[in-house]
């Protein structure tokens, strides 16, 4: 397999170009440009209001993790380790247990997620085999007042809904 | 040195060992067969038919390699394509009703299968019959817990019981794919030796009530270890771990192999002992109930010292040879009288014929060596006239019951030098904590006479101080390990020259 | 000496020490706005006081008051704690006293008396400003070596060897410049250039002296530490450079120095090539005969550019998302009246020039204001300018920085003299 070459044009040999005020003086045209039209109408600046216009959150989104259940509520988790083996912020820290209903044999009796460790990478949920770790919950702003609070519990990880449904989630290449 | 004899894999030559099958004699130069059901302690079943290797020359051209003797001239294929298929295609049936266990199982980053699979198989199953269900979790007794679907009914377990141990509690019932590993009805798993069988199974069929969901294995570091749970001296490996914002624990003990100790095998009792590596450790210097610094309790000792005019040194048996000698001199610098005395240590009549020994004290041997009298009598009337005593890590309450220890220490400046929180420890006015055994490095006789080294396994948040360390703080004059072994070279005498770098992992059998 | 002088050296004193310190917060206020419409973004707009904005300069007063609440930190690592606190009032005093010679209007004559519209009057002119823009640099240099931080003389270091060499060529482009005009005195210059070149053409010193204006723009960019030759900051590889140590009050210092010298150094580029406070083709005599034209004229263009201002609030100050009662359409409202309220004051004032004598005192004053309003328009767009190249040009790197000098810009100057004053012997 052969890499694909592109040869770009070396810019700054022409004698225009080693001037420099010719290429100082388009410059600044181009930014001119912009400061103009900005200040004539300050509508068509290329920001978002954010705190008021909050962002479109897309299904491909790394938001805040969750733990999916099945629907009778049982966590979907059987604490395999695979999230946490893969995290490589090492922001997971899970003990297994013993499980009693039927669903398999081993389920996490505690899951914690340090958020200010974690790296939103998305390995846990691609290594998840069970599809139980989830970061569809859309929420992009994590904050509080205390480091305490950025530690999340298993009770935590699967009161937060998702934000799509799972038609939308699936198609999302998820 | 065995016998050598030159025979082919793969068409070049190689030299073995004679007197061995297949498996061994190209397994030992480092050229892997697989197998399941073969394993060197239980000899060869043959059931798996894993250990297929063709033949090119002479005798049938496929042979099951754990029944086949290593002979001179052999040409033996291992990566032709019909073997490559034969491997494929055993494969294959041995993970026809397996379960894909795989996330929940923890013999997972151990197991044979699983390994045996990314290397030999690594397709997807072909099977649209609905796997054979059966039972997924069994108490078999001795915390072993077995899972029948999970089983390639290798047979090691049933062998193991009926060869090693001789009681026969497993066998196989039923037959084809409705087979399955058992118990005999109201009559579990019973003896000493039971949960070896875990680590028999080569896939989780077989799982440890103890550890079953504790650690996922890949997180486990390892190191050597040896057991101190009886005079034995059985090897081990020291699964252990450091999780996130914890300490370094240890999760298991595995048996690990000394042809010349244990073999294979390590008995229930030493290893659940891992359990008081972790727990009910003694973590910070204590004078009464208040919480000192290891400075602060140092110069207390020391001052005590200078008071006392007769003090009582008691060193464990379960001390390395280099703590012994350390102490040793801390008693002739001070003119303490120095005792092993332990005779709680042994249990009469607990011991087998196999690895279990009576006496529970893992250095007894190394009293002897340095010549440190542990007579009951001794110690007893040492003590009477003594002010102070200094116990190096010696359970006391094994040989006396509280009242009689009560009695025994009243009026006395107690100095416990202790890895464990006691009740002696909560008795003494001074506790100073120790490192214990998987925390330092040594050397301990064990009952056969033979010498072994360890090095240290766990590293600690707040490493505790070895004893020999403490002793020579309080003015021994072994300061260091070079000062030790020195003072060491001149009563070990053995037929090899002794040089602590170079002690064999077999250990070093002493005259 | 009369009342009528003690008042105008109070006036022109205040004028001098005051104005650079207001456009310290127009200049900040441009700055970050002006980035951040270069940039495509809106910059701050969210400070408020109770809802009002004021396009942005409340965040100034925040900023401000955050500096001034702040713990004035002094490391215990820094030995000479007398320098470290000496080296931003170095920086400060010298860019405010180097204002006092910029005339911003010219001579006022009230009852035939005549005073010099500048801070300080002195007749070195442009010698002194070159003295106290060379003095400010021992600012930088204390400042880098008392911070007793690697950081910190790096940049000092820089900075020093940077103002040294671009000292060079800037003396030597207004060695040309002052052949043409003859004289030293920045008054004069500004009354030089007030005349026509060939009837028609304002005699500015750009037009005069080209090469001259490209050289001293260049050398004053890099004489106030400005991008494109802000090296002596340079955060990716200095940190913050000369003033890495400092916090709180003591960076606010330094921070209000540099914006002042950026003042002060705009002024003197329109002084010396813009006409300073000229207006073109309008000098000052044409003015104070034609004072009464000229102010109906301002009474007909102020209420219309007012109107089009006023559209010009309406249409931007508004929420671009959608609010219900949006606040900023009421906030807007409130600027437009405060801006008519303006215009009718002017009105009025501008009424009441059309009533006095022509060619009185109240022409002369009338003219005053005029000079006083065109030089602040200038300047400002010159520091415009500034903050224009600020966003548009990247950083020099060091070795390139000491070439333009020496090799491009010293060789230009001495040509450039040679040239001027071949020219001026020729004319004579």
């Amino acid at each position: 397999m052969s890499a694909k070459v592109k040869t770009m044009e070396r810019k700054g040999a022409s004698l225009a170009e080693k001037i420099y005020f010719i290429e100082i003086f388009r410059g600044m045209a181009t930014t001119f440009g912009h400061f103009w039209r900005n200040l004539l109408d300050n509508s068509k600046l290329y920001v978002r209001h954010y705190p008021e216009v909050e962002p479109e959150i897309p299904v491909r989104w790394r938001g805040r993790h969750r733990l999916t259940a099945h629907e009778d509520g049982t966590v979907k988790c059987v604490a395999c380790f695979m999230c946490q083996t893969n995290c490589p912020a090492g922001c997971i820290s899970i003990e297994a247990g013993e499980r009693q209903d039927d669903r398999a044999e081993k389920m996490p009796v505690k899951f914690k997620i340090d958020l200010l460790e974690c790296i939103y990478c998305g390995y846990c949920v691609e290594a998840c085999p069970l599809d139980a770790i989830r970061m569809d919950t859309g929420i992009y702003s994590v904050t509080d007042y205390n480091r305490e609070s950025f530690v999340l519990g298993i009770d935590d990880l699967l009161r937060t809904p998702g934000a799509f449904s799972e038609e939308e989630y699936k198609k999302g290449g998820a | 040195m065995a016998e050598m004899i030159k025979l082919f894999v793969n068409g070049s030559e190689v030299e073995v060992e004679a007197g061995k099958n297949l498996i061994d004699a190209i397994g030992a130069i480092g050229i892997e067969i697989p197998h399941l059901c073969y394993h060197p302690a239980l000899g060869a079943d043959g059931n798996c038919r894993m250990c297929l290797v063709g033949l090119e020359e002479g005798g049938p051209p496929l042979v099951p390699a754990c029944k086949t003797q290593a002979a001179p001239g052999m040409k033996v294929l291992l990566n032709a394509e019909h073997i490559k298929k034969i491997q494929h295609d055993v494969l294959e049936f041995q993970l026809i009703n397996h379960p894909i266990d795989c996330p929940v199982c923890d013999q997972a980053g151990e197991c044979s299968l699983q390994d045996y699979y990314m290397e030999y198989d690594g397709q997807k199953s072909r099977m649209s019959e609905a796997p054979v269900s059966k039972s997924k979790k069994l108490d078999f007794g001795c915390g072993v817990i077995h899972d029948q679907e999970r089983c390639v009914l290798c047979g090691r377990c049933v062998r193991f019981c009926r060869q090693i141990t001789k009681t026969g509690e497993l066998g196989i019932v039923n037959r084809t794919d409705d087979a399955r590993v058992t118990i005999f009805p109201g009559r579990p798993l019973d003896n000493r030796y039971a949960v070896n069988v875990v680590d028999l199974c080569p896939v989780g069929a077989m799982t440890s009530a103890d550890f079953r969901f504790k650690q996922r294995v890949w997180f486990l570091k390892k190191a050597r270890g040896i057991c101190h749970g009886c005079s034995k001296g059985c090897n081990i490996t020291i699964d252990h771990n450091r999780e996130k914002d914890q300490d370094d624990l240890i999760y298991r003990f595995r048996p690990l192999l000394n042809e010349e100790i244990n073999g294979y095998f390590i008995c229930d009792e030493g290893r659940l002992s891992y359990k008081q590596e972790n727990e009910n450790r003694l973590t910070e210097a204590r004078r009464g109930k208040t919480a000192i610094s290891l400075d602060d309790a140092v110069t207390t000792a020391l001052k005590e010292m200078a008071k006392a005019e007769k003090i009582v040194l008691l060193i464990s048996p379960d001390s390395s040879l280099e703590q012994m000698a350390a102490v040793k001199s801390l008693a002739e610098a001070t003119g303490a009288f120095l005792s092993g005395f332990s005779d709680g240590y042994i249990k009469k009549g607990d011991g087998d014929d196999y690895l279990i020994q009576d006496d529970k004290a893992a250095n007894r041997a190394g009293l002897a060596l340095l010549a440190i009298d542990s007579s009951r009598e001794n110690f007893a009337t040492a003590l009477e006239d003594a002010q102070m005593l200094i116990n190096f890590n010696s359970n006391l309450s094994l040989s006396y019951d509280s009242a009689e220890l009560e009695k025994l220490i009243k009026d006395k400046y107690i100095i416990a030098v202790t890895s464990h929180d006691s009740d002696f420890c909560k008795m003494a006015n001074l506790a100073i904590p120790a490192a214990s055994f998987t925390e330092y490095r040594g050397m301990i006789i064990s009952c056969d006479n033979i010498l072994q080294s360890f090095d240290k396994a766990i590293d600690k948040n707040s490493p505790p101080v070895e004893i020999s360390e403490i002793a020579a703080l309080l003015g021994g004059s072994l300061k260091n390990s070079e000062d030790q072994y020195n003072a060491l070279k001149e009563v070990i005498v053995s037929t090899e020259s002794f040089n602590p770098d170079t002690i064999p992992t077999a250990g070093l059998k002493l005259n | 000496m009369s009342l009528l002088d003690i008042l105008l050296v109070i006036i022109r004193v205040l004028f001098a020490a005051f104005v650079p310190l207001c456009f310290i917060a127009v200049c900040v206020w441009m700055e970050r706005r002006g980035a951040g419409f270069f940039q495509d973004r809106a910059g701050p707009n969210r400070a408020n006081i109770f809802g009002f904005r004021a396009a942005g300069l409340v965040q100034n007063l925040a900023d401000g008051a955050k500096l001034f609440f702040k713990e004035d930190v002094i490391s215990d690592h820094i030995e000479h704690k007398f320098y470290f606190v000496l080296a931003p009032l170095i920086i400060f005093f010298t860019a405010i006293v180097s204002f006092a010679v910029v005339p911003f209007a010219d001579t006022l004559v009230l009852n035939g008396k005549s005073y010099i519209m500048q801070g300080i009057p002195l007749d070195l002119g442009i010698l002194w400003f070159f003295a106290l823009a060379g003095f400010s640099v021992y600012g930088i240099i204390l400042a880098g070596w008392s911070s007793t931080n690697k950081y910190g003389v790096l940049g000092s270091l820089r900075s020093t060897a940077q103002v040294i060499s671009y000292e060079i060529p800037m003396g030597l482009a207004v060695v040309s410049l002052l052949v043409v005009y003859g004289t030293i005195n920045l008054n004069e210059m500004a009354q030089f250039q007030g005349q026509l070149l060939f009837g028609f053409i304002p005699m500015w010193g750009i037009v005069l002296q080209p090469i001259g204006f490209v050289i001293f723009l260049i050398a004053a960019f890099a004489e106030t530490n400005r991008t494109p030759f802000d090296l002596a900051e340079g955060e990716s590889e200095i940190v913050a450079g000369f003033h890495v140590e400092y916090s709180a009050m003591k960076f606010a210092i330094f921070f209000m120095g540099e914006y002042v010298a950026l003042f002060v150094s705009s002024a003197i580029i329109i002084t010396l090539y813009f006409g300073g406070y000229q207006i073109p083709f309008l000098a000052t005599d044409t003015l104070i005969s034609y004072a009464k034209p000229v102010a109906f004229l301002l009474m007909v263009a102020l209420p219309v550019i007012m109107y089009f201002f006023a559209g010009w609030i309406r249409k931007n100050n508004v929420s671009h998302y959608p609010r219900k009662n949006d606040p900023r359409v009421y906030e807007a409202n409130i600027y437009i009246k405060c801006f008519w309220g303006l215009v009718i004051v002017l009105e009025i004032i501008l009424f009441a020039i059309l009533l006095f004598k022509s060619g009185g005192a109240a022409a002369h004053i009338f003219v005053v204001l005029l000079q006083v309003c065109t030089f602040l328009l200038k300047v400002t767009m010159m520091i415009f300018v500034y903050i224009w190249v600020r966003w548009t040009l990247p950083r020099f790197r060091y070795d390139q920085l000491q070439k333009l000098g020496w090799q491009v810009l010293l060789p230009l100057a001495l040509l450039n003299i040679f040239i001027t004053s071949a020219f001026v012997v020729a004319l004579s």
